[in-house]
């Protein structure tokens, strides 16, 4: 059976340029938004802890608010976007 | 009214039908209880001593005096609340530093606006608070003040923090400002754009803070034992943070501090906030009373959020066929005393509604010397779209294109990428526009200076975290309890979404909000996440009492569950092979919950995700008096996507009001600031927003596409409809007099010079 194919994981320019040295995308394999975490913060140290606190994600452009259970589909962009509050 | 409905799939009983509203009567007859409608036994009154001064340094506070007057029985001020660490915590929009939030509730070094809490007064009586509040020495060492956000960014400007370095900027500055924060968002090169543009547009504009408006002042009563158990009444947009916030400051436990949610005379955005919560717990805890603040109206100006007011440039590209091809926008906006304006969502808004290739937002937060900013209904969006949708207008001139047809050429779609980074994933926009496209009166005829304009708006629209009890009664009625406030007719919304599916008659629900210790955690009532967010807690609520009492079906039967299903509000069997019985309703299975259980009971939770945004497009015709500049609005018709229409008279309600709050803010509202930096117009009278005399009837389309992720296809729709507002009155405006107009508000004064510079 072949792999699945990695979900392609995007940050914001803002967060790519604090957060990973300016690189904003990354290819990662993982059944559910825990696994994206998990991987970035293995990149990263700390950045998913971040991520958690300051994001919602867009999976294929549809927004969600985080959850560990998300599940991830192969090859699906996930977008970590600044969360909106509004009034 | 007219409603264009895109869902033609499943029939619903209840959801679409417009019943009476459950808060209604209490509130007609006087008798909803309000934050300053409760009292307790023994109960003191508390007045804040608010600052004279736009800036100043505190030297000394002596309230000896006040200490001595009979019937004072404390007073508190900055040293009483714990030192809180200087830390932003939470998502980047909105992060909470609790140093300022504790600055605001009460100054310790410095005062940072007219009306900042200095001290608080617990007496007998309001009249002893009063009289004690004259006896509190403040020793105050005046500082030079800012209130434009302009002069606030100059380099000589006063400093309202010493060491504010601003965040987002690589490498950080190496001296102070007053510029919080910048943030930016990109996509493809606006500078290519721009050359391949057949037309562009560059200009800029100045918006003001305006105030949300809410008839209710801000009270509360605090009640904190001696066992440091506390209770709080408020009216708030949610009582959960009301309860974190006040906890905070306090270094309580959250769940030594219970809060009762009152009935909320308004919101729309600043009562997400605490400003008398804190005081009133902390001088309750000090005195051993329960202790009552009431705001008057001149507090609420003085001391609450207004939303920020801006200064922007926008700069458009188009082709001459009417492709948009680049857009650019600098964002100024104004924090208030402490860091914290919605400028990301404005620059993530601004040019959302478009399929532009090549976009670049910049903002800055800027502190000034007036109160900190508060949400207000779509933040940041409203004013970052008076930039853009005039720009379009004055593009759609240029072009000679029809500014809808401009717009329709332009809509994002369902894969339509946004400068903040992902796809659109929901369609919306173009229906607004095209729903206008047919309104007959879009093509009415103008009379002698009269003049149409057109604009629209995007807003993301809230999910998060809601939570939802279902109790089935012992005669078969059903209790939904939530913790998200009502401020917009949610009880009503969500006692239909239970009728609906559990298959029962709405009067059979009764819908309530409950109090901190008696529903799960529910996020503040904003965003306009509730119907979407908690209505999906609601429904898998239902769904596992309807679970539940299958289950109970298939006891009493004596046959397998999967023999039972439930239509119609009732159990019935699956296929005659079950067996013949007799359907039972909830009444029948509840006469027998002892046998078969106990009490019928459900609670579900959601962190809700799958959210669609709000789009509107409106258009309203004006007539400019050319001898005095007052503008009047003629007509008003605001469309817009609103997914699904649970209960339609309050989403109309909510699309009404948004206008007429952008009405306001479009032709009246704005703080008038003296020399001294103090507020000259903190009251009603001469803080003008728009009375029904002022208004026509504002014409509702409601368009239905969808979403796709909710049990009944709801969108959030309490916000979006004020963010074309502005913009649509400004084209209009340039229609009828050839002049356009750049700052709002766009009052008598500023439309007469633009008239008269004209002629």
């Amino acid at each position: 059976m072949a792999p699945a194919a990695p979900a392609r994981v995007v940050l914001t320019t803002g967060f790519s340029q604090r957060y990973t040295g300016g690189v904003k995308e990354f290819s990662i394999e993982a059944a559910n938004l825990r696994g994206i975490l998990k991987a970035m913060d293995a990149r990263f140290p700390g950045l998913g802890e971040i991520l958690e606190e300051e994001t919602s994600i867009a999976i294929d452009g549809e927004i969600h608010e985080l959850l560990y259970s998300q599940v991830i589909r192969p090859g699906c962009e996930v977008f970590f976007i600044p969360r909106i509050e509004g009034g | 009214m007219l409603t264009r409905t895109n869902n033609a799939d499943k029939e619903l009983k209840v959801v679409g039908t417009r019943p009476v509203r459950p808060d209604g009567e209490a509130k007609v007859t006087g008798q909803a209880r309000y934050g300053a409608d409760y009292s307790a036994p023994g109960m003191l009154w508390a007045k804040i001593l608010r600052s004279p001064h736009a800036h100043a340094r505190i030297r000394a506070i002596d309230a000896s005096a006040a200490l001595a007057l009979p019937g004072v029985k404390a007073v508190l001020t900055g040293a009483d609340f714990k030192e809180q660490p200087f830390e932003y915590v939470g998502p980047e929009r909105v992060a909470v530093n609790y140093w300022h939030m504790t600055r605001n509730v009460m100054a310790r070094e410095k005062v940072l606006y007219e009306g900042h809490a200095v001290a608080a007064v617990a007496a007998i009586s309001p009249a002893t608070a009063e009289a004690a509040l004259q006896l509190i020495k403040v020793d105050y060492e005046v500082l030079p003040h800012v209130i434009d956000v302009d002069a606030a960014m100059r380099p000589d400007a006063p400093l309202l923090f010493d060491d504010m370095i601003t965040r987002g900027i690589e490498p950080a500055p190496a001296k102070p400002s007053n510029i919080s924060k910048r943030v930016e968002f990109r996509l493809g090169d606006v500078e290519a754009g721009f050359a391949a543009a057949d037309a562009v547009v560059e200009m800029s504009f100045k918006t003001a803070p305006v105030h949300q408006g809410y008839i209710e002042p801000h009270s509360c009563l605090a009640r904190i034992g001696a066992d440091g158990q506390g209770e709080l009444w408020s009216a708030s947009q949610g009582h959960f943070v009301v309860r974190a916030y006040t906890a905070k400051l306090l270094g309580m436990e959250i769940g030594d501090l219970l809060v009762h949610p009152a009935e909320i005379g308004g919101g729309f955005g600043g009562k997400t906030v605490v400003y008398v919560e804190p005081v009133a717990a902390a001088l309750s805890k000090k005195t051993g009373h329960p202790v009552k603040i009431m705001m008057s109206r001149e507090d609420v100006f003085k001391a609450t959020g207004p939303t920020s007011g801006a200064s922007m440039t926008v700069k458009i590209g188009v082709t001459r066929d009417g492709k948009i091809v680049a857009g650019q926008g600098l964002f100024k906006f104004q924090a208030g005393a402490f860091p914290g304006s919605p400028v990301m969502n404005a620059c993530m808004c601004a040019f959302a509604p478009y399929d532009i290739a090549n976009v670049n937002t910049i903002g800055y937060d800027v502190v000034s010397n007036r109160p900190k900013s508060a949400a207000y209904r779509a933040p940041g969006s409203p004013i970052s779209a008076f930039a853009v949708e005039s720009v379009l207008d004055i593009l759609a001139t240029r072009i000679g294109m029809d500014p809808l047809q401009l717009r329709l050429k332009n809509a994002a779609r369902a894969g339509t990428p946004t400068a903040y980074g992902p796809r659109h994933a929901h369609d919306g926009y173009a229906e607004t526009i095209q729903a206008l496209q047919l309104h007959p009166a879009y093509k009415a005829p103008l009379g002698k200076n009269q003049g149409r304009g057109v604009a629209s708006g995007f807003w993301f629209n809230g999910g998060g975290e809601s939570a939802a009890n279902v109790h089935v009664n012992e005669d078969g009625g059903v209790v939904i309890a939530t913790g998200s406030m009502d401020i917009g007719g949610s009880r009503a919304s969500m006692a239909m979404m239970a009728a609906e599916t559990l298959g029962v008659p709405y009067d059979k629900v009764r819908s309530i909000v409950a109090d901190t210790g008696s529903v799960g955690y529910n996020h503040v009532t904003g965003g306009s996440r509730v119907t979407f967010a908690t209505g999906m807690a609601v429904v898998d609520a239902c769904n596992k009492v309807i679970d539940d009492l299958r289950g109970r079906a298939a006891l009493i039967w004596d046959v397998d569950v999967a023999g039972v299903v439930w239509e119609d509000g009732h159990a019935q069997p699956a296929s005659a092979a079950v067996g013949d019985f007799k359907p039972l309703s909830l009444a029948a299975i509840a006469a027998k919950r002892g046998v078969t259980g106990g009490p019928i009971v459900a609670e579900a939770a959601v962190n809700a995700g799958g959210m669609a945004p709000g789009f509107a497009t409106q258009f309203c015709d004006v007539e400019v008096d050319p001898e005095t500049g007052a503008v009047k609005i003629l007509r008003f018709v605001a469309a817009q996507d609103v997914g699904r229409a649970i209960h339609p008279s309050y989403v109309e309600g909510q699309i009404q009001g948004g206008v007429v709050q952008g009405i306001g803010w479009a032709l009246n509202e704005e703080y008038i600031y003296n020399q001294a930096g103090r507020l000259s117009n903190a009251g009603f009278l001469d803080y003008r927003i728009p009375v029904a005399s002022d208004l026509p009837n504002i014409d509702v389309v409601m368009v239905e596409v969808p979403n796709p992720n909710h049990p009944f296809g709801v969108k959030g729709a309490g916000e979006v409809n004020i963010v074309p507002v502005m913009a649509a009155i400004a084209n209009a405006i340039q229609q009828a007099t050839g002049r356009r107009l750049t700052e709002l508000p766009m009052s008598p004064p500023k439309v007469l010079a633009a008239i008269d510079a004209g002629a």
